[in-house]
């Protein structure tokens, strides 16, 4: 069996139900709870709804093979994440940035070097540290410990945390933010260069589980979908003609990304990433190609399935 | 499991042998044995210490909701217990008792191991002082056996004359001296200070900098209430006022000396055996009309204490950038290194902490100094340099 762990409330819930039923996957409750599920046509995974916090322990634990959850959350819940989660693939949706926001009227500090002054000189006043309040105590912790920053004390928040400075727990806080617009709500403000982690929703795999060869496979039977349809959705394909010049316009093509995805004698099928599908188009012009169509695909299979290579190259290496 | 140590009888009896021919030593210069509480109220040792510490301190709440934890070292622990029992200046206390670190990154590290040690509380002459704690530190290692050490020393005042010799913005001033010991964030420092273009708002500044200080301040106070929000948490509006005038000041101020950022780096550069090292320094100092000879003839004074003690000073290294990672150190401060079976270890340490009794009630500037074995690593270290033997 393999075990995937998705989030069982919320916005996140919804976008990552989207994301999988996008994929062909869609997944279906079960059980009279709804804690758990499954993939229709995937006997061998077990889907879990649990919260995203239970997802990152999980995924460190080695309780499940794959989950879906927060990049802060994963770093944050493991100092050395590297060694015993691999992220497999950025959702694009679940943004929040991690950051130092302290009170707007501190109109003298911009920069993390100001609110290192700003600590060194409040230890001195008041004979006690400034207090950071926040839920990311290790990710506040290294990043003080990089900019050099000493003189000061965390707070650990487990409610509101931009409500801290306001309530005096706290001078200022670490906290994450989408736009920034709570933090304005609050009378905070984001430290320039106080961006700890620009995280969003990530597929990963836990390096810790155990990986038979029934998870092995279901996990490349499924990472095969996604990446076929995330390839889709990043991709267009030119039907094209190319008039008996295909070395010359293939080599002018090489820079646009693209790649050729079948031949028919002179009549080629292309794959063109498509940021980069109208100045293809103008090279086949430029090179003497025949009339071009293009086409919109579901899905789109490489023979090599890059996301579950590195589950692989990632277990080798752990 | 090596990160949590158990002791069988043989170790047992290895170390309290050990534990005795360094206390004896203790005890025959008169430094009376003290047992602080393994539990200590959080508190101090997070206001002192900073998160690094923090980090690797078991803090806990107590069922009554106190902050509490395991102690983390006995230097802070001993200094609050004398003042707080209302003891007499000097003192010379020692303890031998076990400490605990949490180890989050480390797991093969120690969570907890012993620390023998010696405190000289209030002792006014300074230089007097360091050389008996220096003195105790030699002659208990050897008492217990260790048959040789390499010394690193270093001083933390030093670097702070030197700032104050220079011509350097107040604020930047502080800074410098609270980073002096980190490699890189140093350079970055300088290479900023000295070659860093003003933006708009620091042209600004450096206008206002110019004004008499209650006009600027009129000028900030009025900044702040177009453009600042509530006043929150415990900082004040004053304070912001006060930081940014500091900030225009300096912003007023010229640019950083070429010769000033060179004369720094040279400094931070000097590391080596002792003589040569302080060599070194003297020939800074007379660029700076000799504003760090009395410094430096202070560490030469160490050093020749050492001598006496028939210490080789090839195997002391000076380092003008060392400070010991422990925030509470001022002044002269020193390691004994030996090897263990998996290579170079720090044995012992210590050095001047002037400013940490007051934190307890103690007058301000009560002076101190001490030093620490870590007795497990020179138990291992004995075992190493014997066999070579």
């Amino acid at each position: 069996m393999l075990t995937l762990a998705i989030p069982s409330k919320g916005r996140l819930q919804e976008q990552v139900a989207e994301y999988f039923a996008d994929a062909g996957l869609p997944i279906k409750k079960s059980g009279a709870r709804g804690y758990s599920a499954a993939i229709a046509g995937q006997p061998d995974i077990d889907v879990r709804l649990l919260s995203a916090s239970e997802i990152s322990a999980a995924l460190i634990e080695g309780d499940i093979h794959l989950g879906v959850t927060g990049e802060d959350l994963m770093r944050e819940a493991s100092p050395s994440l590297d060694g015993l989660v691999t992220l497999i693939a950025p959702l694009g949706f679940g943004y929040a940035n991690v950051v130092v926001a302290v009170p707007e009227a501190w109109i003298d500090v911009t920069t993390m070097h100001d609110l290192d002054d700003v600590c060194a000189a409040f230890a001195q006043r008041h004979k006690r540290r400034l207090r950071i309040a926040t839920k990311y105590v290790h990710l506040t912790r290294a990043f003080f410990a990089r900019q050099g920053i000493a003189d000061y004390r965390i707070v650990e928040s487990s409610g509101a945390t931009e409500g801290a400075p306001a309530s005096g727990s706290a001078e200022a806080i670490v906290d994450i933010t989408t736009t920034g617009a709570t933090l304005a709500a609050n009378g905070l403000k984001i430290v320039e260069d106080g961006t700890i982690l620009e995280s969003q929703a990530q597929l990963a795999a836990s390096l810790t589980a155990s990986w038979n060869a029934v998870a092995r496979t279901a996990a490349d039977t499924l990472l095969s979908r996604i990446a076929a349809r995330e390839k889709a959705k990043s991709s267009q394909v030119i039907r094209v003609r190319l008039n008996g010049k295909a070395e010359s316009i293939l080599a002018a093509l090489a820079s646009t990304g693209t790649t050729i995805l079948s031949r028919s004698g002179d009549d080629y099928a292309l794959v063109c990433p498509r940021k980069s599908l109208m100045a293809a188009i103008s090279v086949l012009k430029a090179n003497g190609s025949g009339a071009a169509t293009v086409e919109e695909v579901d899905y789109l299979f490489e023979p090599s399935n890059a996301l579950y290579a590195k589950i692989e190259a990632a277990l080798r290496q752990a | 499991m090596a990160g949590f140590p158990t002791y069988n009888a043989a170790l047992l009896y290895e170390l309290e042998e050990q534990a005795s021919s360094v206390l004896t030593e203790f005890a025959q210069k008169h430094y009376s044995r003290v047992e602080p509480a393994v539990l200590q109220p959080a508190e101090i040792f997070l206001e002192r210490s900073g998160e690094e510490i923090r980090r690797r301190t078991f803090a806990f709440t107590d069922p009554s909701g106190h902050e509490l934890c395991l102690r983390p070292e006995l230097t802070i622990p001993v200094c609050r217990m004398h003042v707080e029992q209302g003891g007499k200046f000097p003192a010379r206390l020692c303890y031998n008792g076990l400490v605990f670190r949490h180890q989050p990154s480390e797991p093969e590290r120690p969570t907890q191991f012993y620390q023998a040690g010696a405190e000289l509380l209030g002792f006014p002459n300074e230089e007097a002082g360091d050389i008996e704690i220096l003195s105790l530190a030699v002659e208990s290692l050897r008492a217990a056996g260790l048959a040789g050490f390499d010394m690193r020393i270093g001083d933390i005042g030093l670097f702070a004359t030197l700032i104050n010799a220079l011509e350097v913005p107040v604020q930047w001033r502080a800074r410098l001296k609270r980073h002096f010991w980190r490699a890189g964030y140093f350079e970055d420092l300088v290479a900023r200070l000295s070659q860093g273009k003003p933006s708009e708002r620091q042209q600004l500044f450096a206008h206002l900098g110019t004004l008499p200080e209650a006009e600027a301040r009129a000028a900030f106070e009025g900044l702040l209430d177009v453009q600042g929000g509530q006043i929150q948490g415990g900082r004040s509006r004053e304070e912001i006022i006060d930081r940014l005038i500091e900030q225009a000041a300096e912003a007023a101020a010229v640019r950083l000396d070429p010769r000033i950022a060179d004369t720094l780096t040279r400094f931070l550069a000097v590391t080596g055996p002792a003589h040569a090292a302080f060599a070194d320094i003297r020939a800074l100092s007379r660029s700076l009309n000799g504003k760090l000879d009395k410094e430096v003839a202070a560490l030469e004074t160490r050093v020749a204490a050492l001598e006496k003690l028939n210490v080789d000073p090839a195997n002391i290294t000076f380092t003008a950038r060392f400070g010991r990672n422990m925030e509470y150190y001022t002044g002269f401060v020193f390691e004994f290194w030996s090897r263990d079976s998996e290579g170079e270890v720090q044995v012992a340490g210590g050095g001047r902490y002037d400013n940490l009794l007051e934190n307890f009630g103690a007058p301000m500037g009560t002076p101190a100094v001490g030093f620490v074995i870590r007795t497990e690593r020179l138990l291992a270290a004995r075992r190493e340099t014997g066999k070579r033997v």
